[in-house]
């Protein structure tokens, strides 16, 4: 029998034949996994993919809170996109909200990766103190740091009494300042927590090679320190950029929204439009334009997050 | 290394060792006045960067324990009336509505997303790839954002109310818990999982008995984040809920600030209760990942 003889037997076998499709050295689909996987994708369907798709068509009609037009309402096409277009508090609420997000990453990024690269080097009490101070303000629930931050920069709070100036209203005076800063109050012990692991990470060989070489210390960040924390870097700003853009409590207890519209960030507007103004649907529109940034971001994330 | 060993030849820093066995650090790290000067910098900047963070929290520490508490700080008339006023009447109701809310939403969540992370860990599925990519997607997007068009559908159903409200919360949690909990099973020795399965064991059993008591540390950090996040959501319930009756703390918070006369030390005291079981499952859960896994020894040869 020749070789080829033997191979042509063996695989027209019926037996053989049975074994290739039954094999049990690899994984299959089980059924069972759609009964483990329903729950979860079901919840995700209902109430944030229905949703989504509900909120586009939404955007699109006259639907309001009260009045007539909540109960008898249609899709009236572009008219609402036309409102938008010349909508100049939407367009100044968009500027604020990137000022924010922008405002917030800065600050977050360059006091958390200040605050981990110096705790490494710092006493072990002052670590755990200051360390534990930071971690602390970004733990607390964000109702409880904008009251806690309204407090302290109304008139007569905190700043006031710690800088001489004691009536000085600081939130009536630099609203959109104040509340950045207390956006960067309540995030930067993420990511100084986040930075801290990655900085560890970095092999001290590099470091040591870098300072045979004699590169000054700007050098040793630049080019060693910098390229290796880049993926953390892109996600920590992703994030902080995610979590400033839907970060209602924290304005709202402050200002919400004011004095006038100095810090109506998007989320603002939208509920301002649709519960107070009852809007609804031009409120879902905003809400929109919220998804599509956010998505924006997401998508960037996940393409940092999946890599790593 | 080769350039430094060179430049002294009579003193290579790997052999040169002190007379106590302890080796001599090279020259750039030993501790000369310039290092100290540098600690010393390190310091004080840290402690600066720490009183301003702990300035802002200065109002609630001496405003929740004084009796004549205002908008400044001062030293307070000791006294712990506020906690006192606080933990009675509506706002201890609306502190038990948290409780309902949080504790619902996270049970929720937690079951729905050990499933889901169990199969997406070991199980084969079509689509697997793009299936995670929209878990991860959507555990970064802050899904509160689709408050308006969920308030739309609740309201059209009658679902303006406490439970809904709690799956709508339990859904904002659930893909990052779902990702996380997956790397954590990721992390269980298959080998656990086959002897289960020998001895004809149904997977719930097998979820039951071996995953999950295995995985524990990271389903009770997925389970402490989504209780965290329903506890401290303000404007989900602010506009899912209807009835003042069920409105949870965060509501009741908000709500001081719009009496006519605020009383400032409740308030304070109120924030601090409030934030406690926060700090105390954060603290929980930073231990859970600090202990990490111990599975190394669970199997052998």
């Amino acid at each position: 029998m020749t070789v080829t003889a033997i191979l042509s037997d063996v695989a027209t076998a019926p037996h053989v034949g049975d074994l290739w499709k039954t094999r049990h050295d690899k994984t299959r689909f089980q059924w069972s996994s759609l009964a483990l996987l329903t729950p979860a994708f079901g919840l995700l369907a209902v109430l944030f993919l229905i949703p989504m798709g509900y909120a586009v068509y939404l955007g699109l009609t006259n639907l309001t809170l009260v009045g007539p037009t909540a109960i008898k309402w249609g899709f009236t096409g572009t008219q609402n996109l036309v409102r938008m277009k010349s909508d100049t508090e939407f367009w100044t609420s968009l500027w604020t909200t990137g000022f924010f997000i922008a405002g917030s990453i800065l600050g977050v990024v360059v006091i958390g990766y200040g605050l981990a690269s110096l705790l490494m080097r710092a006493r072990p009490w002052m670590r755990i103190i200051v360390g534990g101070i930071v971690v602390i303000a970004w733990m607390m629930p964000a109702v409880t740091a904008g009251m806690t931050w309204y407090a302290s920069t109304t008139g007569g709070g905190t700043f006031g009494t710690l800088t001489g100036l004691h009536n000085t209203n600081f939130l009536d005076n630099a609203p959109l300042l104040i509340v950045t800063l207390a956006n960067i109050w309540s995030m930067t012990g993420f990511c100084m927590l986040v930075m801290g692991a990655a900085l560890r990470n970095i092999p001290s060989e590099a470091i040591e090679a870098a300072v045979v070489e004699n590169a000054s210390p700007w050098q040793r960040f630049r080019l060693i320190v910098l390229p290796l924390m880049r993926p953390t870097i892109i996600a920590v700003v992703l994030l902080v950029a995610l979590l400033s853009l839907a970060n209602f409590s924290l304005i709202y207890i402050m200002t919400q929204g004011g004095p006038g519209t100095a810090t109506n960030i998007l989320p603002l507007y939208s509920y301002e439009q649709a519960f107070t103004f009852n809007n609804l649907a031009y409120g879902a529109l905003i809400g929109n334009v919220m998804v599509i940034i956010a998505s924006i971001f997401g998508v960037l994330y996940v393409r940092i997050a999946a890599r790593s | 290394m080769t350039t430094h060993v060179d430049t002294n030849p009579g003193n290579p820093p790997e052999l040169d060792a002190a007379a106590d066995g302890s080796p001599v650090l090279p020259p750039e790290n030993r501790p000369t006045q310039s290092t100290a000067l540098r600690s010393l910098t390190t310091n004080t900047v840290l402690g600066g960067i720490g009183l301003l963070f702990v300035a802002p929290m200065l109002w609630l520490l001496l405003a929740s324990v004084d009796s004549h508490a205002s908008w400044g700080i001062e030293w307070p008339h000791f006294s712990l009336i506020n906690f006192k006023h606080v933990l009675t009447g509506s706002l201890l109701h609306s502190l038990l509505n948290s409780v309902i809310l949080a504790v619902i939403s996270t049970a929720i969540a937690s079951i729905a997303g050990v499933f889901a992370a169990y199969s997406f860990s070991r199980r084969k599925i079509p689509f697997k790839g793009p299936l995670l990519l929209f878990i991860l997607f959507s555990s970064g997007v802050p899904l509160t954002i689709m408050v308006i068009p969920v308030y739309e559908i609740f309201a059209r159903f009658g679902f303006l109310s406490l439970f809904p409200t709690a799956v709508f919360l339990s859904v904002t949690s659930l893909p990052f818990e779902v990702y996380l909990m997956k790397n954590f099973i990721d992390a269980v020795p298959i080998d656990f999982e086959e002897a289960a399965r020998m001895e004809q064991a149904s997977t719930l059993q097998i979820l039951r008995r071996v995953i999950i008591p295995l995985a524990m540390p990271g389903i009770a950090a997925a389970a402490i984040f989504g209780f965290v996040n329903a506890w401290g959501s303000f404007i989900v319930p602010l506009i899912l809920i209807s009835s003042n009756s069920q409105q949870p703390a965060p509501i009741a918070l908000y709500t001081f600030l719009t009496l006519p006369k605020v009383e400032f030390g409740n308030i304070a005291a109120y924030s601090l209760v409030f934030c406690i079981p926060v700090f105390v499952l954060y603290a929980a859960s930073a231990r859970l990942f600090r202990e990490g896994f111990v599975l190394g020894g669970g199997v052998k040869g």
